[in-house]
């Protein structure tokens, strides 16, 4: 390395220490400083510590960091994360205390003399066994006897144990004596458990020391109850002290234990008294297991503290782990992938020399989302016993028996024995997906990978529930189930969930990705209570992840009719499988589902599940709770069958697409046309209520003859909204163009008047110029076409210095058309494209816009800001996958708002993929630099990488803010309906803005609102809007009444009267009521100012002269300027005063 | 100046400012609460605009949306006879240069508070206006002569917007007839002009004529020195003293440095904003 003393101080080369210390406080008064602030600063280093000679250390430390994580940022921050979660020395001294006491009490609690299991008059009233037996009668004497050991296993003692929920794993050793003879078998071994832990329970329950004595189940396992114990006080929340019950080491032999063998005797189970001879007793894998993992639970934990001795990477690793579990909802209820488990896996790679005890804990916590993305533990199962003996059982035995492989080093026990399939399929993606976020060096994978909870409804496109479970209790019956009844001791659940999962898995096919479950779960109970039945964990939610190029398809082709498996088929589909002939010739059975438009046809999968758990396990549709679909009702429009828009933009960019076609073709132009261009949000697919065909009555308006116009009437209802769809038209450079801003316009003016009379000619369609634009009538739409030269903006821009040069400036003349007629253009066709790979972009935008506009902000955001935001949901989706279905698009959109650090981070849309990582980098520097000079909302596109066009004007921090606020409730309200299958899912209730907020209310007239009809809750009574039927022939003549709304016209005056005292709120879809906020700046009175005399007037009290708003008058202004339109101004005087 | 005007008898209207009189208007006669104009003389020393002549202009603040130019005319007749009303945004010297007439291209009528000039046709009228008693205040829209607010009014606007292609075509062409001429002139000059020197020895070089120059803009500017630069570059040798050597490796290093200050600034934020609580 260079070494250049002369430069530097030079003495403090050698000792580090201060020199580091030095460097740790400069920088560290300066972060105060700007943390205060809340925004980041670009960081200004002097030469002198930039270049000092650096000292091995940090050399060392410099360089890894750079060869390991990407940036210093995910070190610091996995490191900052691991302080937060990690137990602090004060808390452990605490926790230590109270085991002591407990081990203390545990060895004082006195023996039970023998009795019959069934004999439970011994235990003390108000005390309930933890255990559910069923069936009653059971063979077998209990006594109780005082532990023989009691001992502190799992997480804590490996040091792995995480905040919040701080468990401490105690283990009671109950001494072979409490055993018998063929305790293995018929729940015996079970029933004492049980019994010696309600012992247990009872004499910790008198005790003062304890807060709370409760039963759980252990990892939602109905075999195996637990006694939760928290201290006493405001210490409760420091700890839960879980203790265990386990049998002494060779109380079993293990070979009785063997996956292939049984234990639980049919007959006993049936209750019924002779047990046909002869019939072979199945085996019961689940119920061989759960006793297996009680005797094996001591060596496990010896197999584990060996691991982790001297191995600091291994326990961050796991807390990394575990913490990723729990966003992923993974690490609870029945079949989860717990902290234990995370463990026994760094185990497992350790002791395959996948790992090696240097490596730090992210390296810990890489190598086993690795392993686990890339290994398949449902065909491939891995065992850590390294014993080849021939008695253990084999991992195809274990395949057989369960549906997830993971066997303990005693080479016994299967530790996935109670995840399905589908569990680990979730468990595998999810790593997959982390992995690829901690590779991608354009976003934080830090904040994405650790600290975004993923619940359910958040991360599956469809989400279903069973509001009963006790129904599958007939599906047992139904299917046959009994054995694995048998094996779950009576669990339904447990043991129809494959069968359920893979019956569905079938059914859907192709048509998803995933399919998964909620992990059944039951909260603690009281030692009083009886133990939860099995219905008891509520509903049992379940998620669809779509595969977008299958999930619409409306057919399923079956084997050709005359094939063996065609019989399978129309078992498997029962009633709905039919014949039928397709193309090829060949004669199928097949499947057909009715959706006629796109809105149903993303419902396909909610007809299958239904039609297959109704056919195969009597499963009533009542049952089912379906959230797939519940908010496109505000989206839709129509009669029925309602469609949510997306046929009639197909059918509207057809029309658009004929009509370039004929601008292009046009003859008798003097300069051709080089692009025609959309720029109307219908035209990409975003427009919240897509215009529909229009056909006006003539009897119902006024008309000026020669324009050949028609007008609206004063006295009738105002004529339904035609939106004129933008279309730019761009003509080709010539010389012939002039280099004048005023000429240009006349000769554009010149273009339209010419469009149109060469449109009418050639093509016979109706067309009204204007200096501006050309609105052309074809088909029902109204499309106004605009032309543009490319140069205009740049000829707007031009400003000669003094010195004669020749400079370009922006100024927002040439800004606004530059974003009409460049930005809005590429806008519009990239998120066509968007659209054409994710068809879910357009009602996940338009949802967003709906709500915002439902919340009276539609005003205060532009619609391309929601489009693009809308947009990143599908371009950078991590940590989830890109949304498939409109409702959990919107969810998303939700998230993002309220999650997304709008202060510190621009929002970066990579349209087309054009953004290199380079530019990420460029982008960000630039956004940091200039941070207080840019907009409140920054998003950056692949065009418009350091101005954020689109929100420049709106919104303003106070709205964002609002926004904000907003969006979260919402995300809460809504979320919790979805979830919530018993409850009423009014989820209409997100959209209904509280009005409670506003000063003022201007309540409307709904006969003057043209889009009433687009109201979230669909007005009673609507109005003739002299409209007739499309569909009837009417050769159209006149021009109809276009891009006419009162209520905009009335706001643009509120606006610009009004803009200096209030702000106004408006939903545009249809809303009846416009709210107002007074701005209290404006109501301080003011010194006389003739500039600021607006509605204004001299304050009456005091002698200084000071002005004040005109309150009353202003009032009364509101209904003035609204005639005819405002029903009533409701000044709620209550909220504020002058 | 003149004296304040009179204090009004109703409770709650207030006084008005030094040098102005105040007059109440209210749109229509059911209407309670009124809104106050502010008028004073218009006298301002370099406007020598002849519209606006000193003695005879009234100039009036805070003229509420809804009033028009006619409507004001018509309000103001009563103290004397009106010559013209001009109505501004904000207040400002006398146009400097009409536009040239339009109907088409013409900015959109502003539609907030605004400001008046009310030309008199003797100075008796502003006397007459700065005196009125404040009592009764003035109403805007009578049965008489009522003025189109809402509805009525948007539809006449809509109606407005709708234009006739024969009268924008001829506009558009007379526009284009004389800016055709301009330039045909300016050109014809700057021929004339070309590679003749001036009465000093200068001659002008144009982007026309025989030897075009560059064009001076600051694009063709920054492009000239963007080229210079690379050409310095290209013969510069980057690796060949072992100065040069030490140094990009001292550059590494502080770069690596300042990088790590820089993730220690955000974490630092980060930790304030308690960002590391996982749940």
């Amino acid at each position: 390395m260079p070494e250049e003393p002369e430069r530097e101080e030079g003495l403090e080369g050698e000792e580090g220490d201060a020199s580091l210390s030095k460097e740790g406080r400069k920088p560290r008064a300066r972060k105060r400083s700007s943390a205060s602030e809340g925004i980041l600063q670009p960081v200004k280093l002097c030469k002198a510590e930039l270049y000092k000679p650096p000292t091995n250390e940090e050399l060392s430390r410099l360089k890894e960091t750079e060869n390991l994580f990407h940036s210093n940022l995910l070190r610091l921050q996995v490191e900052e994360l691991l302080k937060e979660v990690t137990l602090k020395e004060k808390r452990r001294q605490k926790i230590d205390s109270f085991l002591h006491e407990i081990n203390a009490l545990l060895s004082k609690i006195p023996e039970a003399p023998e009795r019959d299991i069934t004999d439970q008059s011994w235990l003390p009233k108000g005390l309930k066994v933890p255990l559910l037996q069923l069936p009653f009668v059971v063979k077998g004497k209990f006594r109780f006897l005082p532990p023989a050991e009691v001992k502190v296993v799992g997480s804590y003692l490996l040091g792995t144990c995480i905040k919040p929920e701080v468990n401490v794993d105690v283990a009671l050793v109950m001494p072979r004596e409490v055993f018998q003879d063929k305790d293995n078998l018929n729940q015996r071994y079970h029933r004492k458990r049980a019994l010696y832990l309600a012992h247990v329970a009872h004499h910790l329950a008198k005790k003062k020391l304890f807060g709370s004595v409760k039963f759980a189940y252990m990892n939602g396992n109905h075999f195996k109850p637990i006694v939760l114990l928290q201290p006493q006080g405001k210490d409760a929340k420091t700890v839960t002290v879980r203790l265990y019950a386990c049998p002494a080491q060779d109380v079993f032999k293990p070979s009785r234990l063997h996956p292939n063998k049984n234990n639980v005797r049919t007959a006993w189970f049936t209750e019924k008294d002779s047990p046909v001879t002869g019939a072979i007793e199945p085996p019961t894998p689940h119920y061989n297991n759960s006793i297996l993992w009680d005797l094996n639970m001591a060596s496990n934990l010896v197999f584990l503290s060996e691991a982790a001795s001297g191995f600091q990477g291994m326990r961050d690793g796991v807390c990394l782990l575990k913490v990723w579990l729990h966003q992923r909802e993974l690490d609870k209820g029945l079949g989860c992938f717990n902290g234990f488990l995370a463990s026994m896996l760094v185990g497992y790679l350790l002791a395959g020399n996948k790992i090696n005890k240097v490596m730090s804990g992210y390296q810990v916590l890489r190598n086993a989302l690795h392993f686990l993305a890339t290994t398949d533990l449902t065909t491939s199962g891995i065992n850590l016993s390294k014993n080849m003996d021939g008695t253990l059982p084999s991992l195809s035995d274990f395949h057989k028996a369960f549906q997830v492989v993971f066997v303990d080093p005693s080479g016994r026990v299967n530790l996935c024995a109670d995840m399905t399939a589908s569990t680990y399929k979730q468990i595998q993606l999810e790593a997959k997906r982390s992995m690829e976020i901690l590779d991608d060096k354009t976003v934080d994978g830090f904040q994405l990978v650790f600290m975004t909870h993923k619940p359910l409804i958040r991360t599956f496109d469809h989400v279903f529930h069973l509001r009963h479970v006790s129904k599958l209790q007939a599906a047992c019956k139904k299917m046959k189930l009994l054995n694995e009844l048998m094996d779950h001791g009576g669990n339904y659940v447990a043991a129809t969930l494959p069968f359920l999962l893979r019956l569905l898995e079938r059914g859907l096919g192709r048509r998803i990705v995933l399919l998964t479950h909620t992990l059944p779960q039951t909260p603690p109970w009281s030692i009083s209570e009886d133990p939860p039945k099995h219905r008891d964990i509520g509903s049992l939610s379940f998620g669809l992840l779509l595969s977008l190029d299958f999930a619409t398809s409306i057919l399923e082709r079956g084997p050709e009719a005359d094939r063996p498996e065609a019989v399978e088929f129309r078992q498997f589909w029962g009633p709905r499988s039919e014949l039928r002939r397709f193309q090829d010739g060949a004669i199928c059975e097949a499947v057909l589902w009715d959706a006629p438009n796109v809105s149903q046809k993303r419902l396909i999968p909610e007809q299958i599940i239904r039609h297959l758990l109704q056919l195969h396990m009597d499963i009533p549709d009542s049952s089912i709770c379906y959230t797939g679909a519940l908010l496109e009702s505000v989206i839709k429009m129509g009669r029925e069958p309602a469609g949510t828009g997306e046929e009639a933009m197909v059918s509207l960019i057809r029309s658009y697409d004929d009509l370039s076609r004929k601008l292009w073709n046009l003859e008798g132009l003097p300069l051709t046309v080089t692009s025609v261009q959309g720029a109307h949000p219908a035209l990409r697919y975003t427009d919240v209520f897509p215009p529909v065909p229009v056909n006006p009555d003539y009897a119902y308006h006024a008309r000026i003859k020669d324009c050949e116009s028609l007008l609206p009437l004063a006295e009738k209802p105002c004529p339904a909204y035609i939106a004129p769809m933008k279309v730019l038209c761009h003509m080709e450079g010539s010389g012939q163009w002039p280099q004048d801003k005023e000429a240009i316009k006349r000769i554009k003016a010149a273009f339209q008047l010419q469009l149109a009379e060469l449109l009418k000619q050639q093509h016979q369609l109706l067309c009204r110029p204007a200096p501006t634009h050309t609105d052309v009538f074809k088909d029902g739409y109204v499309f106004r076409l605009q032309v543009a030269y490319h140069r205009e903006p740049q000829i707007l821009k031009e400003v000669v210095t003094p010195e004669g040069m020749l400079k370009y400036q922006d100024n927002p003349e040439s800004q606004q058309l530059e974003l009409e007629t460049q930005h809005l253009p590429f806008l519009t066709s990239s998120l066509h494209g968007l659209q054409q790979q994710h068809p879910a972009f357009s009602g996940t935008s338009r949802l967003a816009k709906r709500w915002i506009s439902a919340q009276l902000l539609s005003d205060s955001l532009s619609e391309e800001c929601i489009d693009l935001v809308a947009a990143s949901l599908f371009l950078s989706p991590a940590p989830f996958t890109a949304p498939s279905s409109p409702q959990v698009g919107f969810l998303h959109f939700l998230h993002l708002l309220t999650t997304f650090d709008w202060k510190n981070s621009p929002l970066i849309v990579n349209l087309n993929g054009d953004l290199k990582d380079t530019d990420y980098v460029e982008i960000q520097n630039h956004f940091v630099a200039t941070r207080l000079q840019l907009p409140v909302m920054f998003i950056a596109t692949p065009r418009d990488q350091r101005n954020s066009v689109w929100t420049k004007e709106k919104p303003s921090a106070q709205i964002l803010q609002r926004l904000l606020v907003l969006a979260l409730e919402s995300l809460r309200v809504l979320e919790e309906q979805l979830m919530d299958p018993l409850g009423s899912q009014d989820i209409k209730m997100v959209f209904r803005p509280p009005l409670d907020f506003y000063d003022v209310l201007i309540h409307l007239n709904p006969k003057q609102i043209p889009r009433h009809l687009e109201a979230v809750d669909k007005p009673v009574m609507s109005f003739s809007r002299g409209m007739i039927k499309s569909d009837a022939v009417v050769k159209t003549l006149s021009f109809p009444v276009v891009d006419y709304d009162p209520v905009q016209c009335y706001l643009q005056e509120l606006q610009e009267a009004f803009s200096e005292f209030a702000l106004f709120f408006y939903d545009k879809y249809g809303g009846e009521v416009i709210g107002v906020l007074w701005k209290p700046s404006a109501f301080e009175p003011q010194p006389f100012k003739v500039s600021n005399m607006r509605g204004r007037m001299m304050s009456s009290v005091g002698t200084d002269p000071l002005t004040v708003p005109n309150v009353q008058a202003i009032l009364e202004d509101f209904g003035i300027l609204g005639e005819g339109l405002v029903k009533s101004v409701e000044a709620r005087t209550e909220k504020w005063s002058i | 100046m003149a004296t304040p005007g009179k204090r009004p008898e109703r409770s709650g209207s207030p006084a008005a400012p030094l040098g102005f009189a105040v007059i109440p208007v209210k749109f229509s006669e059911k209407h309670q609460s009124p809104h106050f104009l502010y008028v004073k003389e218009h006298k301002v020393r370099e406007d020598k605009d002849h519209n606006r002549p000193q003695n005879n202009t009234l100039f009036v603040l805070n003229v509420p949306p809804y009033c028009t130019e006619e409507c004001l005319s018509r309000l103001f007749s009563g103290f004397g006879s009106v010559q013209s009303v001009e109505l501004c945004e904000k207040p400002m010297l006398g146009e400097k240069k009409k536009p040239p007439k339009t109907k088409f291209f013409g900015a959109t009528k502003p539609l907030g508070f605004q400001v008046a000039y009310v030309v008199f046709k003797s100075p008796a009228g502003v006397q007459a206006a700065k005196s009125v008693s404040t009592d009764e205040p003035l109403v805007i829209s009578s049965n008489k002569h009522p003025v189109q607010t809402g509805i009525q009014k948007w539809i006449a606007n809509y109606a407005a917007l709708i234009v006739n292609p024969v009268e924008l075509k001829t506009e558009v062409d007379a526009f284009m007839q004389a800016y055709d001429q301009k330039i045909a002139k300016e050109e014809a000059k700057a021929e004339k002009e070309d590679g003749v020197p001036d009465e000093e020895g200068w001659v002008k070089v144009t982007r026309k004529g025989r030897r075009p120059g560059l064009p001076r803009t600051e694009a063709a500017n920054l492009r000239a020195l963007e080229r210079e630069k690379r050409k310095r570059a290209r013969k510069e040798l980057l690796n060949f003293y072992a100065w040069q050597h030490h140094e990009t490796k001292r550059e590494h290093i502080a770069q690596l440095r300042k990088k790590f200050e820089e993730d220690k600034q955000k974490i630092a934020l980060m930790r304030a904003q308690r960002k590391f609580r996982p749940y």
